[in-house]
């Protein structure tokens, strides 16, 4: 059993690229600004035109926490976990969790790389692990 | 832009009441709202039936409707009500608006209340138990989070309570301020034993028999690191509330009435409470000009603050709110907290009741309740001579109160 997320127009493209291995944002295709999670219209300029981009999936990691007690029973078999806001290269930041690694050695700053997990079926989520 | 400061002085609070405070009560929240509200009536020395004017935090938050107490309590009318969203940054918010509409003319005596019956209906710590984070039903197969406020990018990945989400903002004020694990576990642990002790000598907290020492507070288990056991509020079932009406007929009430000098909002981009995804640096909790409208509406500097209660989901908030609403220079809160304390022989004495941490949780509106026993001389915890103190949210919703 996985927790997965609700789809809607605006936020179903993310998911799907995920399910086809990119790591994307919404790009304002008037002003270039690259917003996570996307948004109805350009904070910065207002337009409408928004598209996505296929972003490198490298950054580095902002902040983290390792959960020890779990606050939902689909994650009670799962702790230690590490939730983490990973700062793009591109710049946006989004939540992930970190793989790869065990979670008392993730620190901030931490250079990570996308991965893709695939959590239940059809459903695809971005995590990231050091990247070398 | 200046404000005319509508508020200032011109409301205050004359009436306040609690329940028990307890993990587990008998009574379902609304009967829990309704012995309250009768309370801080008495208190106040009005009959709930010339009530006019009803404040409270937005469902699913406050699941007791003004329309179910209205029948409850037999009011004749209420002739103004008004809801804020947001959780605890409805804390100075629902404040604002009672005082705003006794300010205004639009109601007489406004109650403002809070009631939880966390053992029986949703808790703030467990995301499957229908808390108003979010609700994801259990089912044999997966879980789909609906996308509402951007729960849909952290669920899935296991970012399911404020507890968790407060852990990053304090990883991350370890990491930009340079903070040790030692100095991070030494300033949260102060806070946290800071307000036990405010708690043990308080008898209406729920942590008031529990002592807490060092080797227990770090000795505690890891609920989502750096946060222990310790640093995480309780939950509980209890309601608290406040009868507000203006300043003249506060007057004609009591003696003592406590002032509102100033009760402000503010709702910045993506600073929402929870708001995870700022452009800037994740601890700006909120833009500096939000605490400063706050001092500069009430009147008063920082300086005139005897008492804070600052909103303490966790005991990073505390910490926090020191620097944000300007008691600490940034990146300077935690020195403060080490070398100064926030305890009753320290510059500005935090959590008097013992705060969410060893009080009671009651989403910020025990902590105005305090201060009204502060402001009265009547605290359990009493700064000898508090005129003025403040109530704050993370966020920067907050309320002065003056007696």
């Amino acid at each position: 059993m996985a927790i997965v997320p609700g789809m809607t127009k605006l936020t179903a493209p993310y998911w799907d690229a995920a399910r086809d291995g990119r790591l994307v944002v919404q790009e304002c295709r008037s002003c270039g600004r690259l917003t996570h999670p996307p948004l109805p219209a350009c904070p910065d300029c207002h337009s409408t035109e928004l598209g996505w981009r296929e972003v490198s999936g490298h950054g580095t990691v902002y902040t983290y926490t390792v959960v020890r007690h779990p606050t939902h029973f689909a994650f009670a078999d799962r702790v230690p976990y590490v939730i983490a806001l990973v700062e793009l290269a591109e710049g946006p930041r989004l939540i992930s969790g970190i793989t790869g690694i065990a979670p008392d050695e993730v620190r901030v700053g931490m250079p990570v790389r996308v991965v893709f997990r695939e959590v239940a079926d059809g459903v695809t989520l971005p995590y990231f692990e050091p990247a070398p | 832009m200046t404000r005319r400061p509508v508020i200032r002085n011109t409301a205050a609070i004359v009436g306040i009441g609690q329940t028990a405070y307890a993990k587990a009560l008998e009574p379902t929240a609304w009967e829990l709202a309704v012995d309250a509200i009768l309370s801080a009536c008495a208190d106040a020395g009005v009959d709930v039936a010339d009530v006019d004017g009803m404040c409270r935090f937005t469902a699913p938050f406050e699941t007791v409707s003004e329309a179910m107490l209205v029948r409850a309590l037999g009011i004749r009318e209420l002739a103004f009500f008004a809801q804020a969203p947001h959780g605890g940054e409805a804390l100075g918010a629902v404040v604002a608006h009672a005082a705003a509409a006794v300010s205004a003319g639009l109601a007489n005596i406004v109650v403002v209340y809070r009631a939880l019956s966390q053992s029986k209906g949703g808790r703030f710590g467990r995301a499957d138990r229908g808390g108003p984070g979010g609700a994801a039903a259990e089912g044999a197969g997966d879980i789909v989070v609906p996308e509402q406020d951007n729960l849909s990018f952290a669920w899935p990945y296991g970012l399911m309570s404020p507890g968790q989400l407060f852990a990053l903002w304090a990883r991350r004020y370890a990491a930009v301020h340079h903070l040790t694990e030692e100095d991070l576990t030494r300033t949260l642990g102060t806070i946290a034993i800071t307000q036990r002790q405010y708690a043990n000598n308080n008898p209406a907290a729920m942590m008031r028999d529990r002592k807490l020492d060092w080797e227990t507070y770090a000795g505690a288990r890891m609920i989502s690191e750096p946060l222990r056991l310790f640093d995480l509020c309780l939950e509980n079932d209890g309601a608290c509330a406040f009868v507000v009406t203006s300043a003249e007929v506060a007057r004609t009430l009591r003696g003592d009435p406590v002032y509102v000098l100033a009760a402000t909002q503010t709702l910045a981009p993506y600073r929402e409470p929870m708001g995870i995804y700022v452009p800037g640096e994740l601890l700006e909790l909120f833009p500096s000009a939000a605490a400063d409208r706050l001092f500069e509406q009430a009147g008063v500097t920082r300086k005139d603050i005897d008492v804070a209660e600052f909103y303490d989901a966790t005991s990073y908030m505390p910490l926090r709110s020191l620097e944000s609403y300007g008691f600490a220079a940034d990146g300077q809160g935690w020195r403060y907290v080490l070398e100064q304390g926030t305890g009753p022989d320290s510059p500005l004495p935090v959590n008097t009741h013992g705060g969410h941490l060893s009080e009671a949780y009651l989403h910020g509106m025990n902590g105005i309740v305090e201060a009204v026993r502060q402001l009265r001389g009547t605290a359990s915890n009493q700064v000898a001579g508090a005129a003025v103190a403040l109530v704050g949210a993370p966020a920067g919703s907050a309320t002065i109160l003056a007696r």
